[in-house]
């Protein structure tokens, strides 16, 4: 069985490429360090994760759910521009986005089914990254309420998850890469935090 | 001054004292609300001078709040704190009478600005 076209996505999320993936018989995201997608149709969600952490998070009962991709925004250090609390407070902007795109499309904060993957020390470069990122998606989680149901955080290893919101599976595998592989996960980390630091974490004010 | 913040998520509740506090605003007796249900009744308990709430909830979301609020004739500064800021909503919040809205990612520098007007 193929589809001719993805099925329709929910709004705000026309923008992410999906294909179609012979192994699994089903359209699917993949999504990019920053990005998030949420969906309620039978599609599965991938990512490849180095220092970055994704949470899977849906809703058993209306089977909304979603998957997103960031890490928290450190400058290197001694360099106290980034201090820690505007950072934690990028990373719950992050979970916080996904969240309610979940409850706006018929999730239940109370349903929710959370598991979440990542946050290697994958690079010498970027040795503490992984674990501040592990760190912060667990007291975040804790703050919440939200029970972890399914982990695999930090280690040396790289992983690639694949998650179907529809039934709450994962596939991961934590990767041997190969230098290539390596390399261009790197690259794209390494440039997804550069643009976390060129960009202040504010946003905008109206008064009435 | 009496403050509520109301918002859904715990997490948020803290980010949102803690930029009050950076912003200056120490010493102050806050009070917080999971959703519109619960804020409605800690106003009638509180009077709260500030109300600092988020727009999508549970129960009673942020708009119906700020309505219920007009209708029993509460006079506390009311500003909207949401991760989502169209224009059709920032249209809703002006016409229901808020005094601002903060759309998220914010700094303890927006919270001083837009409550400056005000204290």
């Amino acid at each position: 069985m193929t589809q001719t076209s993805p099925p329709k996505p929910l709004r705000g999320f026309e923008d992410i490429r999906r294909t179609w993936h012979y192994a699994y018989k089903k359209y699917g995201a993949r999504i990019m360090p920053g990005e998030y997608y949420v969906t309620r149709n039978d599609e599965l969600i991938a990512t490849t994760l180095g220092s970055c952490v994704s949470a899977c998070i849906r809703d058993p009962d209306t089977k909304i759910g979603g998957m997103n991709h960031f890490m928290l925004p450190f400058k290197g250090q001694g360099d106290a521009a980034m201090d820690a609390s505007a950072s934690s407070r990028y990373g719950n902007f992050a979970m916080e986005h996904m969240i309610n795109d979940i409850l706006k499309n018929g999730g239940r904060r109370e349903n929710l089914e959370v598991k979440v993957f990542g946050g290697g020390n994958v690079l010498p470069s970027m040795t503490a990254v992984g674990t501040k990122n592990v760190n912060f998606v667990r007291d975040y989680l804790v703050t919440e309420g939200f029970e972890i149901s399914a982990e695999d955080l930090g280690g040396p290893y790289p992983r690639k998850v694949v998650y179907f919101p529809e039934s709450g599976r994962v596939l991961m595998q934590r990767v041997a890469m190969s230098r290539r592989d390596e390399e261009e996960i790197t690259r794209r980390e390494i440039e997804y935090r550069n643009s976390l630091e060129s960009k202040p974490v504010g946003g905008e004010i109206d008064l009435f | 001054m009496n403050i509520l913040i109301v918002d859904d998520s715990a997490a948020m509740r803290i980010i949102v004292q803690r930029a009050l506090r950076e912003a200056g605003f120490e010493g102050h007796n806050i009070t917080e609300a999971e959703d519109g249900a619960v804020a409605l009744e800690s106003v009638m308990e509180e009077e709260p001078d500030l109300i600092l709430c988020d727009w999508n909830m549970p129960n009673m979301n942020g708009p119906e709040l700020l309505q219920a609020l007009n209708n029993e004739g509460c006079e506390a500064v009311f500003g909207f704190v949401t991760t989502e800021a169209t224009p059709a909503m920032r249209d809703k919040a002006n016409q229901l009478g808020a005094d601002f809205l903060i759309s998220k990612p914010f700094t303890a520098q927006d919270f001083a600005d837009a409550l400056a007007e005000f204290t």
